[in-house]
């Protein structure tokens, strides 16, 4: 008998302090049992709580169960997902990749050219190989746009001949066979390959902002053996002869100086950058560029101070011009490397090499730049967001480099690809601006869940306070709240959020406290709901024994609602949250869809889907809103296959029924 | 019943202002300084017959006129409020505000906001019957059905696909039936009110019409499926588990007769109220559906007025939906009175 006061005593001594949701889960039956002797407590403990029914019938759906599973996967996704992408940028864009389909091939060298490499060039989203037999292959992305053409597709007479030479362009290919014709395929719409007759034939008015391929050169083509490099462009081309004549010709919109290199006699090195050509002239002191302001400033490295090209000369010389997108590297007479152009903060720098080694080639893909030293040693430097500078382990036995756009291919003696490093392709594509979207899918959902969960937490703070005071006190304090919660719920939702949206847009606010005051709108304007589900929970429970209990024991009222009270209507709660958390995650996406929302450049699924809006994009562009979509979608779909699986099996009268 | 809808009223009366107030001081946050901008336009205009040196008064002056006009001569803002309800005489002892029928000017369309909103309104209203009336069509008999044959087989699929019908946003809809139906069935056109140009008349025209509405009308129509029929089946089960239909069965009355007559009696009074609450949502017409699908309806105005800060259009749509919406409720609770005894409205 004392051993069991004893008992008693210390059970009581050290009360269990659970939370609620620790009474949600072990009802007074575990605290009992504590109490019992072992043999009886088995049968105490069939008794199950009712939140541990819930659970276990919610088990028994597979549906639910299923749908939970995925749902946190796609939460653990979206969270961890963003510290796997440091090199994720908002802002990100570049034209030379837009609306590129799902392609994880775009380093893939076919197999038969890959022991008898002869050249290798790219420049926008396909990447055009030689072998030394004379075939020509393309790899990579090779659908244009809207055009509705397959650059993969090599015209019969080039399958046919031997060739000598090839280039690519951004959207076009040229090609010079052994017999010296010229040939090109690929997009035509803006003079890529066109002689001013033949585009006409196609069906087209004269161009005055195209520089056609002249009518000597298709009919008696070049003389190969004299051809010191073929070049392609943005929509333009070159072929630059050894005795520094050259033919140039392509779409002048993109080219602002083009105009004064067809004026230009002869040259002796030509590249092409984004929007400028640059040329070397005869004295080789200088870029020539035919305007004044461009390119005058070199420095010795991406990211150190420029200086005028003359001071930085002294008595070298300029030997040879590889152009990147926004970039131009000069190889100089005594071996070593120099920059002109604008190149991003965060580049990865050129090697400082050491004192006997020099460089022996240089390539330049969009943004970035590989090298080939004296020693055998490799090197890339420039932008790395799509891996372009990230070598490999090994680049033993490279003496050859060849670039694409964003990819360098190491090549050895005997024509067979060693090594290849750079970007491999876009699981889910890129959109409108060459961004990509698995990652905006991954970092939008991320913006998308918190913006719905911040929203939701709002919007349950406020209704749960005002539900429970409400419910609680009743009178003229439930009468007026319940009155404020009418007005707001009167206000029509979308519209109101768009005008808030719309005012804040006139003001001149951080985009950070933008998409913050979006939160608070969303979690403001559903309050309501949520008040009335817990006015009305509370009402019933105000009545059950247990508040009476704690009334005639002198508990404070306020103790009451919120410490009694609440946690018995809490599992209301969680599903009443769960179901507001996929409206404000729609809503969200709503708002940001029609640009009301969540901005461009941060993503969220909503404004990411922004750009499917016309027939067009929608047929051509799949990739760009169909995996958005189906994340969107899968992630709501699943939160209310939960909420409702949960609200049934909490409902005692539907699972009696059953 | 008199009494209580008089005080109904009075209520609605005392939220409009309440609500019409805090729009008002939500607008005045924008910097947009109209007479100003008008001002400067007039002075502009007649830059060259000013006299020298009289420039800046002039431009004060015309200043001073368009604000008084504006009724923003003020800067409190209360009564720039009241002058736009119309309670508070202008600098002329004039009133010229909402209550005087004052609704605003529209600065895109140059008109008045009541003669430019009257088009967009019936087309809004057009598109909107036929989706109300085609959903109930299908909800009503989908919603009766799964509830009869609750738990079955064809019951959980269809519930499946409700949950999958309310889960998506519109929007989403909308590009999915646009691929579908215009990309690879090219069965109709993806936006426009009508074939440009046309002359129609009689039935051409209203077959030009139903064509241009047809995938506006299916988004619609499909957006609102799912709910609904959850909401009938919801309703019903209730309904069906009442003892009146044991009784019903008990009598032996045929299961035709036990679940349209007595059942389906019973269920149609929460239809009934999402019924109306709906019906009035025909004027406020869907912002998505209508801008995706270039409908020259209410949504559509709302939207490009609020991009171009037309804000004397927002506004007035503003108040219009916000009428709208407690006029249902009003509205909902007055006809559950009417349709059901047991609730009795004047407690």
């Amino acid at each position: 008998m004392s051993n069991k006061t004893e008992e008693k005593k210390k059970a009581a001594s050290k009360p269990a302090r659970r939370g609620w949701f620790g009474h949600l889960f072990h009802s007074a039956s575990a605290e009992f049992a504590d109490e019992m002797d072992a043999a009886r407590a088995a049968d105490v403990e069939a008794i199950v709580s009712p939140s541990r029914q819930i659970v276990n019938n919610f088990f028994e759906r597979k549906l639910a169960v299923g749908a939970l599973a995925l749902l946190i996967i796609m939460f653990i996704v979206m969270f961890v997902g963003p510290l796997f992408m440091p090199k994720y940028k908002d802002s990100y864009t570049d034209v030379t990749q837009q609306n590129m389909a799902p392609n994880m091939s775009l380093m893939k060298v076919p197999k038969e050219l890959k022991n008898d490499i002869k050249t290798i060039d790219g420049y926008g989203t396909f990447t055009v190989g030689l072998s030394n037999a004379g075939k020509v292959y393309v790899w990579g992305s090779t659908q244009l746009g809207t055009t509705g053409i397959d650059i993969g597709d090599i015209p019969e007479e080039v399958r046919n001949a031997k060739i000598a030479m090839v280039a690519a362009g951004y959207d076009h290919i040229i090609a010079i066979g052994e017999d010296g014709k010229i040939y090109g395929w690929g997009a035509w719409q803006l003079g890529q390959y066109d002689t001013e007759a033949e585009y006409l034939a196609r069906g087209k008015e004269t161009d005055p902002n195209i520089e056609f391929l002249s009518e000597d050169l298709r009919q008696n083509g070049v003389d190969v053996s004299h051809v010191k490099k073929l070049i392609c462009g943005y929509q333009i081309s070159c072929i630059l002869m050894d005795d520094g004549s050259f033919h140039l010709w392509g779409n002048k919109r993109t080219y602002a100086n083009m105009d004064l290199f067809l004026r230009t006699p002869s040259l002796d090195d030509i590249a092409f950058t984004l929007n400028y050509i640059v040329g070397l002239n005869g004295q080789h002191k200088t870029i020539y560029t035919g305007s004044r302001d461009l390119f005058t400033l070199v420095k010795d490295n991406v990211n150190s101070p420029a200086v005028k090209t003359s001071e930085f000369l002294g008595d070298r010389t300029i030997e040879a011009l590889t152009a990147t997108n926004k970039s131009v590297a000069l190889t100089l007479s005594d071996g070593s490397v120099a920059f002109s152009g604008d190149f991003n903060l965060d580049c990865t720098p050129a090697p400082t090499l050491a004192e006997d080694e020099d460089y022996v080639q240089i390539v330049g893909g969009a943004y970035h730049y590989s090298a080939l030293t004296n020693k055998g040693n490799v090197y890339s430097w420039g932008q790395n967001e799509l891996d372009q500078t990230d070598l490999p382990k090994s680049t033993a036995g490279v003496t050859k480099l060849y670039h694409g756009s964003n990819q360098t291919y190491g090549v050895n003696d005997a024509g067979q690809l060693v090594t290849s490093w750079g970007l491999k392709g876009y699981l889910f594509g890129t959109d409108t601006r060459g961004a990509n979207i698995f990652q905006r899918i991954i970092q939008g959902g991320k913006m998308t869940m918190t913006v719905g969960a911040v929203a939701v937490i709002i919007s349950s703070v406020i209704g749960i306070i005002i539900g429970c005071v409400s419910g609680y006190f009743g009178g003229k304090i439930d009468i007026f709240l319940m009155r404020v919660a009418e007005i707001f719920s009167a206000i029509p939702f979308l519209p109101f959020a768009m005008i808030l949206s719309a005012v804040m847009g006139h003001m001149n606010i951080s985009e950070t406290m933008r998409i913050f005051i979006i939160m608070c709108i969303l979690g403001v304007l559903t309050w309501p709901g949520l008040a009335r589900l817990v006015r009305g929970q509370v009402l019933l429970a105000r009545e059950s024994e247990y508040v009476t209990a704690a009334k005639s024991m002198g508990v404070k009222e306020s103790v009451i609602a919120f410490k009694h009270i609440l946690p018995n209507v809490m599992s209301v709660i969680l599903v009443s949250l769960m179901l507001d958390f996929g409206t404000c995650m729609l809503t969200e996406s709503s708002l940001s869809y029609l640009g009301f929302g969540v901005q461009y450049p941060r993503p969220t699924w909503g404004n990411m889907l922004n750009g499917a809006n016309n027939a067009t994009i929608i047929n051509a562009f799949w990739w760009e809103w169909v995996f958005t979509s189906l994340f969107l979608a899968v992630t709501t779909i699943c939160i209310n296959i939960v909420g409702d699986a949960l609200r049934d099996v909490m409902d005692p009268k539907s699972s009696a029924e059953k | 019943m008199g009494k209580y809808i008089l005080k109904r009223f009075g209520y609605l009366l005392m939220v409009t202002v309440i609500l019409s107030f805090i729009l008002f001081m939500i607008y005045s946050l924008v910097p947009a300084n109209r007479a100003y901008t008008d001002a400067q336009t007039e002075f502009k205009a007649m830059k060259n017959s000013i006299p020298k040196g009289e420039a800046d008064k002039v431009l004060a002056d015309l200043y001073l006129k368009y604000q008084r006009m504006y009724g923003t001569d003020t800067n409190n803002r209360v009564i720039r409020y009241l002058r736009w309800v119309g309670v508070y005489p202008l600098y002329n002892g004039k009133f010229d505000g909402l209550l005087e029928g004052n609704f605003g000017y529209s600065y895109d369309y140059k008109a008045p906001v009541v003669q430019m909103v009257k088009n967009p309104m019936l087309n809004t209203i057009k598109i909107n019957i036929w989706a109300t009336v085609i959903a109930l069509a299908i909800t009503i008999p989908l919603g009766i059905h799964c509830a009869v044959k609750r738990g079955s087989k064809r019951d959980q699929a269809v519930q499946v696909f409700t949950i999958i019908g309310y889960s998506l946003p519109t929007f989403l809809i909308a590009i999915l039936f646009i691929w579908f139906f215009c990309g690879k069935l090219h069965l109709f056109p993806t936006n426009g009110m009508g074939t440009p140009g046309n002359t129609y008349t009689g039935f051409r025209k209203f077959a030009d019409e139903m064509y241009y509405m047809a995938l506006p009308l299916i988004v619609t129509t499909f957006c609102s499926l799912g709910g609904m029929t959850r909401y009938v089946r919801a309703s019903m089960i209730d309904a069906l588990s009442l003892d009146c239909i044991k009784t019903a069965r008990a009598k032996g009355l045929r299961e035709k007769v036990v679940i349209y007559s007595h059942a389906f009696r019973n269920a149609l009074i929460p239809i009934v109220s999402l019924v109306v609450g709906w019906f009035l949502g025909i004027f406020g017409g869907s912002i998505m559906v209508e801008n995706i699908f270039g409908w020259n309806g209410m949504g559509r105005i709302m939207i490009t007025a609020l991009r171009s800060a037309d804000y004397d259009v927002v506004m007035l749509m503003q108040m219009f939906y916000i009428v709208i919406s407690l006029l249902g409720t009003l509205l909902i609770d007055i006809i559950y009175g009417l349709v059901d005894p047991r609730v009795r409205v004047n407690k």
